[in-house]
């Protein structure tokens, strides 16, 4: 799972996310070889060199090829800068054209659509809205754990849990001309 | 003698890492820290263990039963359906939904 924070913005490279993910796939011994023999090699160029984005794709390539299936999850792609989204999507295509059973789930607001549209047409979509169900079992959480429940009678509680389920779900289908 | 790599054992997470078992000590923790600094900065695990805290359990399972879901998450798919893009407005839940997903595929590897 990868998050693009906020507040790791300025860090929010097409590099360091791909090495994001290669790190969670390290944990298996086999990829985790292979990536200990390209920072050794690294180490030795002058300097030593922190790793590019070439670099970063064959080794998720290296790491993918040794699962069955890896789903990759990429939290507020919006979050990322668009030059570098733009990296991104393309060396995950890059790796997607050796292991196209690879699964990729991002989420984003609406307008970085078009761009994950650039490079994989036949993206699925799904809105995200809040559903009544959801919001009802946050709902029935939070009054659980009302440290006053004497305060509250059993009519109130029930419109709460009626009222704020339903009207959520009306009030982001109003507020999104996506949704509507 | 065994090493747990410092960045994982922190996090109490399933995935644990124990370098020596898969490395006959070949890798000693120091290295494997620098390795993953090498790699990235970025540290998604740790987010994710906050917010796999506060998910309540049944928030979100409803994307489980989505046909786009289904559709893609098939190992039969090919590329072109490799990507499915949950789009929403900023608090709408993309997060947490995201999170609910990671029962899509039991048993199988996450990343």
């Amino acid at each position: 799972m990868f998050y693009c924070d906020f507040r790791d913005r300025q860090e929010l490279t097409a590099t360091n996310i791909m090495g994001a993910i290669i790190k969670q796939l390290a944990a298996r011994g086999e990829v985790l070889k292979h990536v200990q023999a390209a920072f050794q090699k690294a180490r030795t160029e002058v300097g030593g060199r922190g790793p590019r984005l070439p670099d970063m794709v064959q080794m998720l390539k290296q790491a993918v090829s040794t699962f069955h299936q890896v789903f990759i999850c990429i939290d507020a792609l919006d979050e990322c800068p668009s030059k570098h989204l733009l990296e991104l999507l393309e060396s995950i295509k890059d790796v997607l054209k050796d292991s196209p059973r690879t699964r990729i789930f991002v989420t984003g607001r609406p307008h970085v659509g078009a761009e994950i549209t650039k490079y994989f047409a036949n993206r699925l979509t799904v809105p995200i809205i809040p559903k009544a169900h959801d919001v009802k079992i946050y709902l029935e959480k939070k009054l659980e754990m009302d440290p006053d429940p004497e305060a509250m009678s059993d009519t109130l509680r029930a419109d709460i849990l009626r009222i704020i389920p339903e009207s959520s779900e009306m009030y982001v289908q109003a507020q999104s001309p996506f949704h509507a | 003698m065994e090493r747990t790599a410092p960045e994982y054992s922190k996090t109490g997470n399933v995935n644990s890492f124990n370098v020596n078992n898969y490395y006959n000590g070949t890798i000693i923790s120091d290295e494997y820290a620098e390795i993953m600094q090498w790699l990235s900065p970025l540290d998604s695990r740790r987010r994710h263990h906050d917010v796999r805290i506060d998910r309540l359990d049944g928030v979100g399972n409803w994307l489980l039963e989505t046909d786009q879901l289904r559709e893609w998450r098939s190992d039969e798919a090919g590329a072109d359906e490799a990507v499915l893009f949950c789009c929403g407005d900023p608090g709408v839940g993309k997060t947490y939904l995201r999170q609910a997903s990671r029962s899509f595929g039991r048993n199988r590897n996450y990343c």
